[in-house]
């Protein structure tokens, strides 16, 4: 990789050259290069990027088994309540624009807080699962959920971000008051599933993004690299 | 020795008593460590304290203390003295896995006590695990396994341990029954790589395998696709599409696929090219597969990427492909069996069925054309393989399709010959031979070009009748095996014919074996011919189905009852052997085997015995001996022969035969029975032939007129007849002496006749024995004495003197020698004609008498009786016509010409009449 990149140095004027040099001195600070044999962000992009398939896969089974344990309406197919009660959950939804606006480090960041919540308001869904086998599976969908953030963390310190510290006081907001009513609280699991699946199709679209940024060939994933130190 | 057993025995009670209650007891000392578990090939000391009580009390230190391993004392070089009350033992390089180790100290002198006792185990620190690997089958939870190195002989716990990088899961402790692998209880997270390692622990360390950090997706197992279905396509007869449904695994990754099939019959699969189907799909179309065939398929899948691991293979789905137009024409041949119909032929074709490989589908008919030289063609339609015409004497051309759903076959074409087409070219070399359990066929070609080629074969068997498989090969063909349920050790006669364009050549015949087995009975051999030395064997060929192969030689074994075998080979051409050099007058046995390639049977055992002498031997001897006495029995007679006379004088004398007396000269002159039956022969021969003529030649010379005389005499004779003065000399046999016979008459009138040499006539009258004699025997004397009776009765004589004798009155000669005869038979009858004679006076009366007779004699015999009837109407006639007289001529002229016959002449009337008394 840096043979190449000198002779394509070698080959062009003394301002790349320049460049170059500059990007070689630089190089030891780049995280995704200190290890020796790391292979990138890339993979790992691409390894979120799956990620989000499979848990999009695994939430459908999930969800329809859930929906069908809170019983009707939740599982209806064309039930669409307004969504009450679950402020505190992240939204997913955003405008397009924003979206495609967003840069690297806030969609990573966005995502990784996201599911963060999400999977603090999981383990609380698991405590009140009634049965063993809905609690087996939402407690494997925690684990991968936790892969998830794990996977997000690692992409984002593969590309030197640091990660977004955890507000004080977010995880026990979660905890099953006694406002709640029954009903209520099912709106609540119900809108759970839903924006996680939300969550989890726009993740899809983020890390797709970022897979696409990152697939260039090796010297310019370099340049980018280097761009961002800078 | 006595002393020495007698201790150990008190040794070992205080052993097992200090032993007992030492738990009990307050020990007298103790051993470091307490328990431990040594490093084998390892150095080991341990310590024996005695206590201070202990040791006063036995009055024992350290220097009494011995040690024991497993009861054995351990040599002293291995002590150390520590102190007055420690000893410490040392061992080096522990080889045993378990060692009880005890501390004795021996007090006074003599009785060994135990002290302390402890058990070394010994064993060796766990190996660090190697090739550990995971997998993940899908749906179900992670298994990893690992080699746990060698033995440590020690219990060892192996730690599966995983982690994230974020997070720890729990430990996965394996089973005391499967050391080396483990499940976790976690279902994997894909996509979210995982470090896994093994720990393995036991007394004497703890070590940890190679971290491995993998994405548990890359490691999985996928379940196979499921619900395969296979599907055909009328438009296309060689594809099949599949269907299946993928696992579920393939909604978050993307698989890859193999698929394998095969024909129903076949035992290996085919495998579609795998960069074919290199990524997720649910269908795929398998092309170039053979029409009409039942195909079976399998798939199995794993990751796109190639990691993982290949999924077991799917339940396996079958289909069928559509059929197609038959791809090839059939075999085709025909066989001529002779027509009744005059100009005809009836011609058997013959085909064989489609394999299915090239009937591409089910044949539903065949279509035959017909095509005569220059003439229309005929089209028909078969549903059998086989299809008899009859067919001119012309050349004909047929064809043959086969026809299934989907189409035609090409045409096969067949040229029949014409009647007298004379087939040539045969094929050359042809060869048969078994190979691989096939019999093989090989020929070399003619040099013109051969459409195809015909082979036919069929078993040999004297039991059934040869029928006929064939196959059919192409021009090209010069070496094919037989296609058919062949059986081992039959003789199969194959032939090949080359079929030209104008029509089948000559046919090439072999004999072949697929298999040869020994024969399965043996030749029955005989004696042709038994010689004083030799014997000719003779034995029949085997049977063909007997003999199981190509018969190649014969062996025969002979050996008399307490010689040795002898066995002699002989040509399988030949049926015939000499055995020579035999001892004569000996018991052979003989049996004898056929051998074919394969082995030999023997035939049942034949007995023979060698003749005493040669053929020939007994007749060389007899015979010369037979003719030496020939030879002397002929001298003799010839020597007797010459010299008869001298032993007839010797032995039989000469005796002079009266019979050969030449006083008389009979002429008998009898005729035959029969021909008194007839009155025509009556008159015309019957006169004469009874005539007795007395010859005396001197008289006849002296006749002047014979005729005249004759006349005369049959007068007179009638007379004497009538008047009753006949008186014989020696009279007829059956008349009585006394009785005057016309007969005796007679002769006396020859006598007269004879005056001039005056001879006598003997006559034996009487029967011997009382019997009347049948013959009259007249015997001539030699005499010339006058005769007596002549002299006593001078009138008769004179009057037959006077009467010239002649033939003429011989019927009634014959009358009385028929009377006689009668007279045997019925001698009433004799009686009452003698009565009438002697009373009857004339002719008339006569007449009458004999009628009267003849009435009377009927009842006892017609024949004669008419015959003696007839006759005596016929003399009564006589002398009253001149016929009569004339006729009476006519046998005196007879009787002349009698006269130049033999003039010894027996009495033969009466011998032939018949009359001869029985």
């Amino acid at each position: 990789m840096l043979p190449a990149a000198g002779e394509l140095a070698a080959g062009d004027s003394w301002g790349m050259l320049a460049c170059l040099c500059a990007v070689l001195w630089h190089l030891p600070a780049v995280p995704a290069l200190n290890r020796t044999g790391d292979p990138g962000p890339g993979p790992s992009i691409q390894k979120t990027y799956d990620l989000t398939r499979y848990l999009e896969h695994q939430l459908r089974s999930l969800a329809g088994t859930y929906l069908n344990y809170l019983g009707p309406p939740f599982n209806e197919p064309d039930f669409n309540p307004p969504r009450l009660g679950a402020e505190t959950l992240p939204r997913a939804t955003v405008n397009l624009d924003v979206w495609r606006s967003l840069n690297d480090k806030l969609r990573l960041t966005q995502n990784y807080e996201a599911y963060s919540h999400l999977l603090c308001y999981l383990r609380g869904l698991n405590r009140q699962a009634a049965t063993a086998e809905l609690r087996r599976s939402l407690a494997h969908f925690c684990t991968s959920l936790q892969g998830l953030l794990g996977s997000i963390a690692g992409v984002m310190a593969a590309l030197g971000y640091p990660l977004p510290q955890p507000l004080p006081g977010t995880e026990p907001t979660w905890a099953p008051g006694p406002a709640h009513s029954d009903f209520l609280q099912k709106m609540d699991d119900f809108w759970l599933l839903k924006e996680l699946q939300t969550w989890l199709w726009r993740s899809a679209k983020d890390f797709n993004r970022l897979k696409k940024k990152m697939q260039p060939p090796a010297a310019a994933v370099t340049l980018h690299l280097e761009a961002h130190g800078f | 020795m006595l002393t020495l057993k007698i201790w150990i025995v008190q040794a070992l009670f205080i052993f097992f008593t200090t032993e007992s209650v030492g738990e009990l007891l307050d020990p007298c000392g103790y051993i470091k460590p307490e328990s431990p578990i040594v490093q084998l090939g390892s150095n080991f000391t341990a310590v024996c304290v005695l206590k201070e009580k202990c040791m006063d009390y036995f009055h024992v230190n350290a220097n009494y203390i011995f040690w024991k391993t497993n009861h054995v004392t351990i040599p002293k070089e291995q002590y150390t003295i520590i102190n007055k009350t420690a000893s410490s033992v040392t061992f080096t390089d522990i080889s045993l896995l378990n060692i009880q180790l005890t501390c004795n100290i021996r007090t006074f002198g003599q009785i060994d006590q135990n002290v302390y006792g402890i058990r070394i185990i010994s064993g060796l620190p766990p190996e660090k695990p190697t090739n550990l690997s995971c997998i993940v089958n899908e749906g179900k939870k992670m298994m990893c396994q690992w080699d746990p190195g060698r033995e440590t002989y020690l219990e060892t716990n192996f730690t599966l341990k995983s982690e994230w990088a974020t997070e720890k899961f729990a430990d996965c402790k394996t089973k005391r029954d499967t050391p080396t692998s483990c499940t976790v209880d976690y279902s994997p997270v894909y996509f979210v790589n995982i470090e896994v390692w093994v720990e393995a622990e036991n007394a004497l360390g703890k070590v940890t395998s190679d971290h491995i950090n993998f994405d548990p997706v890359d490691k999985v197992k996928p379940s196979p696709p499921h619900n395969l279905s296979v599907s055909n396509s009328e438009e296309l007869s060689s594809i099949l599409k599949l269907t299946w449904i993928n696992s579920s695994i393939q909604g978050f990754i993307g698989l890859k696929y193999n698929i394998q099939y095969r024909t129903r019959d076949a035992s290996t699969w085919s495998q579609i090219p795998p960069e074919d189907t290199a990524s997720t799909r649910y269908s795929f179309t398998v092309q170039d597969l053979k029409p009409f065939t039942e195909y079976v398929f399998r798939i199995r899948c794993m990751k796109e990427d190639g990691k993982g691991f290949w999924s077991d293979w799917s339940e396996e789905a079958s289909g069928i492909t559509y059929e197609d137009r038959p791809s090839k024409a059939p075999s085709f041949w025909y066989k001529i069996e002779p027509s009744h119909t005059h100009g005809y032929r009836s011609v058997q074709l013959i085909w064989k069925t489609l394999p299915p490989f090239e009937a591409n589908g089910k044949i539903l008919d065949y279509e035959v054309t017909l095509t005569r030289w220059k003439s229309r063609l005929q089209n028909y339609t078969v549903n059998d393989t086989k299809w008899t015409v009859n067919i001119t004497n012309d050349r004909y051309i047929a064809t043959l399709t086969a026809r299934n759903l989907v189409g035609k076959s090409n045409a096969a074409v067949l040229t029949i010959p014409a009647y007298d087409f004379q087939a040539t070219r045969p094929v050359t070399d042809l060869k048969a031979f078994p190979k691989d359990n096939m019999l093989w066929v090989e020929w070399t070609a003619p040099n013109e070009s051969v459409n195809k080629y015909i082979l036919e074969w069929c078993v040999l068997s004297d039991k059934a009748p040869c029928i006929q498989d064939w196959q059919q090969e192409d021009g090209t063909v010069h070496r094919t095996y037989l296609r058919g349920n062949l059986a081992e050790s039959k003789c199969y006669l194959i032939t090949v014919t080359p079929v030209y364009a104008d029509g089948p050549g000559s046919t090439e015949s072999i004999k072949a074996y697929l298999k040869q087995a020994p024969p399965s009975k043996g030749p029955t051999v005989r004696t042709k011919k038994v010689g004083k030395n030799e014997a000719v064997l003779e034995w029949d060929q085997l049977p063909v189905d007997v003999q199981n192969g190509f018969i190649r030689n014969y062996t025969i074994f002979y050996r008399t009852i307490i010689g040795n075998e002898t066995a002699v080979n002989v040509d399988s051409s030949h049926t015939e052997y000499t055995l020579s050099s035999l001892t004569s007058d000996t018991l052979y046995m003989v049996r004898m085997a056929a051998y074919t390639d394969e082995g030999g049977k023997d035939g049942p055992e034949f007995t023979f015995t060698t003749p005493k002498f040669a053929q020939g031997e007994i007749e060389a001897i007899v015979v010369p001996v037979c003719l030496a006495f020939l030879l002397t029995t002929l001298l003799g007679v010839l020597f007797c022969f010459n010299k008869r006379d001298l032993i007839k004088k010797h032995i039989w004398p000469n005796v002079p035969d009266p019979s050969k007396s030449h006083i008389a000269q009979w002429s008998p002159h009898t005729p035959p029975r029969h021909n008194f039956n007839s009155k025509d022969q009556m008159y015309s021969d019957g006169n004469f032939t009874d005539v007795s003529v007395v010859e005396i030649e001197a008289a006849n010379d002296k006749k002047p007129f014979p005729e005249d005389l004759k006349s005369l005499d049959l007068f007179k004779k009638e007379k004497i007849s009538t008047e009753g003065h006949s008186s014989g000399i020696g009279g007829s046999s059956c008349m009585s002496s006394s009785r005057p016979s016309i007969s005796s008459s007679d002769e006396n009138e020859s006598a007269q006749n004879t005056s001039g040499t005056v001879q006598y006539s003997t006559v034996v009258h009487s029967g011997y024995r009382h019997q009347v004699p049948s013959v009259q025997v007249f015997s001539r004397s030699e005499s010339t004495q006058p005769l007596l009776d002549s002299e006593e009765r001078p009138e008769d004589l004179q009057l037959v003197d006077n009467i010239d004798s002649s033939v003429g009155n011989l019927p009634r000669q014959q009358y009385f020698k028929q009377n006689c005869s009668q007279h045997e038979t019925s001698p009433d009858i004799s009686h009452f004609e003698r009565s009438k004679q002697v009373s009857s006076v004339n002719e008339e009366d006569f007449v009458r008498l004999k009628q009267q007779i003849s009435d009377i004699s009927q009842p006892y015999g017609s024949g004669q009786m008419k015959m003696f009837q007839e006759i005596s109407v016929a003399d009564a006639f006589g002398p009253r016509t001149e016929g009569q007289v004339e006729r009476f001529e006519t046998v005196g002229m007879e009787a002349a010409i009698d006269e130049g016959m033999p003039k010894s002449y027996l009495p033969q009337t009466v011998r032939r009449g018949g009359y001869m008394p029985q």
